[in-house]
């Protein structure tokens, strides 16, 4: 396989394109998306395209989400290949786009062109510790997944790493009806009141390798509910119910700890299903963001067979809660029904595609 | 500068006393889940980052174990850190101190040997007694505020510690991790051995046991000694006085990534381990982590025939010869996530294993050359510069290849060390050692071998004295649930 071509819509200080395009003689950067695809010629010239629409600057949208140009990179390459009368598979890093009507747009055309549509986070492809999966067609009564980072960024991966292992329970994704969104004060009482079960939580973090010690003197500790609140000065949760009455809570404990794990209860399980989403953050941790791996791994695979490795509609349901969270957010904290939410309906691909072997 | 203390030559005892290990159990009065076992704490030093506090305090506050956070049922009842008594010795008594009227130049801040002189003078206190009125301490000492906040026995010597200030032994266990301390540091030897004490404590502990006629489970971190005669005499006790040992690193029981192992009785034909930081400091935790994965090969271990060091561009001189498989080290290389050289300029994956990329990134490679009794190669590289992560590759005589790392979850946490604290816990619980301390003891003695060839320039050692045999535990002993 190899990379032909690039755009790159935002070129900074510290811009590494001409360096990789030098080393790798074979890569020509254009400056359209549309010549990117074509090579400069009137037709679609490639085999298959990577949109990776993030870590530019672009403006908010009302309800301050980044508008990261997913769809009008989208809408571009969907034309030369309506032009070409010719599609290939199309791999979009992370959420499909900041407007709902624009996500399900985006899984509509790729449906009406026949080109397999593949995306989302990283989250959903890493290790596990352990190296557990979700029992297929096991039925769920609650999941939790527990994060980092802010709204409009990491709660993505929150979700993704929540979506990936619940998808896979009895009858499949049947949508979600609600979403409520919790912050500060309100994340506190809700946590008291086990609006969500902090059992889970529990289970959750004890597979974080990144718990925050309370007590400075300390390398490895739990914190009792008052620490917690004094480690976590901004805690988000996305509460949200599926149409089978699954109820699910994305945390974003900043302070806390820098991974995502991952807890449920599952029924006829005397414990809590538990495992960390492994991101080897080159943040200090590792040298090499290397859960890119399996992300890039996935995407090869969907290349060369023209077979999407996992359900686009799992992109798609996580897109649109993390635009509901938002909203829920914007409009201080009301539930909110996601009728939208609630159409999208698939069935997990049976065979785990996480990173294992 | 302290000489190792020797406080008795090991066989002074008769060991007729332990002729019945019926009597011997009934002094194990305990009833499993009445009290929590009570737990002695030996160390060198009880700083943050140290060993000591790592362990330890895991069995003060629990550790994340098998999806929950896991309080042991343990009471940590005495601790014993050594830096103390350490320290205490280096100090200047009173008397040199009025014979020579100068603190001098010890290796403990002046300004305390001086006002615990002035005291002395002033109160006419008694010269160095075993009942130490304060325990003198380094700044960053953190086992005063522990004993006050856990409500443990910080004791002045290990008898001390195991008898809990009564003259009966008072736990059910030992935990001990000698260390190098960072504000006293053991000397070295010739070779450059750090001369840790784990045979003493170790010693010590067995004084106050065959006194008693009574052993207790005993975990040793890491090496059982630098001296392999001395490792061998600390397994072979335990098992004269029936008390279960466990020894060693977390590597052989962290997670594993991916999580696999080589089936148990699996012909192999050759392993390679990957690791980093200083060969003296880090090259234990390698070796054992490829011991745990290699002595689950056909017929189990039966020990090290011969181990040579190669340092420099001998370590590629070796590999063109034959003598370790490049391929082993780059399909080991392939499971590291911290790639250094240009991953960290540019974040750009790059393949380490490449012609020329590891001559340029490591300027002191070292490779310590495994032959074992029964024909199986194992090769340590320690590439420091290359890589900051221990992964491994194993191949079969069928030609498979099992690659893994071995996770070390990051500071603060380093979880690894909570995969250790439930494998030593299970020992306590069950009296039995989850596995053999004999890898230990093969591994101690080939990081001595090793050392010894170093030494002698690099020369190939027969190793007669490491024809150590056992059988592996069946089951994998790795943490993955």
């Amino acid at each position: 396989m190899d990379l032909v071509s690039l755009y790159v819509d935002q070129r900074k200080p510290g811009d590494l394109s001409q360096e990789r395009a030098d080393r790798h003689p074979r890569l020509k950067i254009y400056p359209t998306i549309a010549e990117t695809l074509t090579l400069g010629r009137s037709k679609l010239a490639v085999d298959g395209v990577v949109v990776v629409g993030e870590h530019g600057v672009y403006p908010l949208s009302p309800t301050g989400i980044m508008m990261h140009p997913h769809y009008e990179f989208f809408e571009q390459i969907t034309k030369v290949f309506r032009d070409s009368g010719r599609s290939v598979p199309y791999f979009n890093d992370k959420e499909l786009s900041w407007k709902w009507d624009w996500c399900k747009k985006m899984v509509d055309t790729a449906k009406e062109l026949k080109f397999p549509l593949q995306g989302g986070s990283s989250l959903a492809l890493t290790w596990r510790i352990p190296s557990v999966e979700f029992p297929l067609g096991a039925t769920a009564k609650e999941a939790v997944s527990v994060g980092y980072g802010g709204p409009g960024s990491y709660d993505f991966h929150g979700l993704e790493t929540l979506q990936c292992m619940v998808e896979r329970r009895k009858g499949g994704e049947t949508g979600v009806e609600w979403v409520q969104t919790y912050r500060n004060d309100a994340f506190w009482k809700a946590y008291e009141d086990g609006v969500w079960s902090q059992e889970l939580v529990k289970a959750a973090l004890s597979r974080s390798s990144t718990l925050r010690p309370a007590d400075p003197t300390f390398t490895d500790m739990f914190p009792s509910l008052e620490q917690l609140k004094k480690l976590v000065s901004d805690p988000i949760a996305y509460h949200y119910q599926h149409r089978d009455g699954l109820r699910c809570t994305m945390l974003l404990m900043n302070g806390l700890v820098r991974d995502f794990t991952f807890a449920a209860t599952i029924e006829g399980q005397s414990k809590p299903l538990s495992t960390q989403m492994y991101l080897p953050m080159p943040d200090g941790r590792t040298t090499l963001a290397s859960f890119f791996s399996p992300l890039v791994h996935n995407a090869e695979v969907m290349f060369l067979t023209g077979k999407a490795q996992y359900p686009i509609e799992r992109t798609l349901l996580t897109s649109g809660l993390l635009i509901a969270g938002i909203e829920s957010y914007n409009k201080g904290f009301q539930k909110l029904e996601t009728p939208y939410l609630a159409d999208v309906k698939y069935q997990p691909n049976p065979e785990s595609t996480f990173w294992r072997t | 500068m302290l000489n190792r203390r020797h406080f008795l030559t090991y066989s002074a005892l008769s060991s007729a006393t332990f002729a019945y290990p019926g009597l011997f159990r009934s002094a194990f009065g305990q009833i499993p889940g009445t009290r929590p076992l009570r737990l002695a704490v030996l160390g060198s030093e009880y700083r943050l980052g140290s060993h000591l506090q790592d362990i330890a305090d895991r069995f003060l506050v629990g550790y994340p174990h098998d999806g929950d956070w896991y309080k042991p049922d343990v009471q940590v009842v005495s601790v014993y850190v050594d830096q103390h008594a350490r320290i205490a010795d280096a100090r200047p008594s009173s008397y040199d101190i009025s014979m020579t009227s100068s603190a001098g130049s010890f290796p403990f801040p002046k300004e305390q040997a001086e006002q615990r002189a002035a005291r002395n003078a002033k109160g006419g206190a008694p010269l160095r007694s075993q009942q130490r009125e304060e325990e003198p301490a380094s700044a960053g000492d953190l086992s005063a505020a522990r004993a006050k906040q856990f409500g443990f026995r910080l004791s002045h010597n290990i008898p001390d510690a195991l008898r809990c200030g009564g003259d009966r032994i008072a736990v059910d266990a030992v935990l001990t991790m000698v260390e190098q301390d960072s504000q006293l540091p053991y000397p070295a030897n010739h070779r450059g051995q750090i001369l840790l004490p784990s045979y003493d404590f170790f010693q010590q502990c067995v004084q106050v046991f065959e006194e008693e006629k009574h052993g207790v489970p005993y975990f040793n971190h890491r090496e059982l000694s630098f001296s392999f005669a001395e490792a061998l005499r600390m397994v072979e006790t335990a098992e004269r006085l029936r008390f279960p040992l466990l020894a060693g690193s977390s590597m052989p029981v962290t997670w594993r990534l991916p999580d696999v192992d080589i089936p148990l009785g699996t012909n192999v034909e050759e392993a390679v381990v990957v690791g980093f930081g200083g060969f003296d400091a880090m090259a234990f935790d390698a070796l054992e982590a490829m011991q745990s994965m290699v002595e689950r090969r056909k017929g189990g271990e039966t020990g090290v025939k011969s181990v040579q060091l190669l340092e420099g561009d001998d370590v590629w001189k070796a590999a063109e010869a034959g003598r370790w498989s490049h391929e082993l080290l780059r399909s080991a290389l392939s499971r590291s996530d911290t790639p250094l050289g240009l991953t960290v300029l540019d974040g750009r994956t790059q393949d380490l294993a490449a012609p020329g990329v590891l001559q340029q990134l490591v300027p002191n490679p070292i490779a310590c050359s495994i032959e074992y009794s029964d024909g199986t190669k194992g090769t340590l590289l320690m590439l420091d510069g290359a890589i900051q992560d221990f992964n491994v590759s194993v191949r079969t005589t069928r030609g498979e290849m099992v690659s893994t790392q071995f996770f070390m979850p990051p500071k603060p946490n380093r979880a690894n060390a909570a995969c250790l604290a439930a494998k030593i816990e299970q020992m306590y619980q069950t009296r039995t050692a989850p596995y053999s301390a004999k890898r230990t003891l093969l591994t101690s003695g080939i990081l001595e071998a090793a050392v010894n060839s170093r030494h002698r320039l690099n020369e190939r050692l027969e190793t007669p004295h490491l024809a150590v045999s056992y059988q592996p535990a069946t089951e994998s002993q790795y943490a993955r649930t």
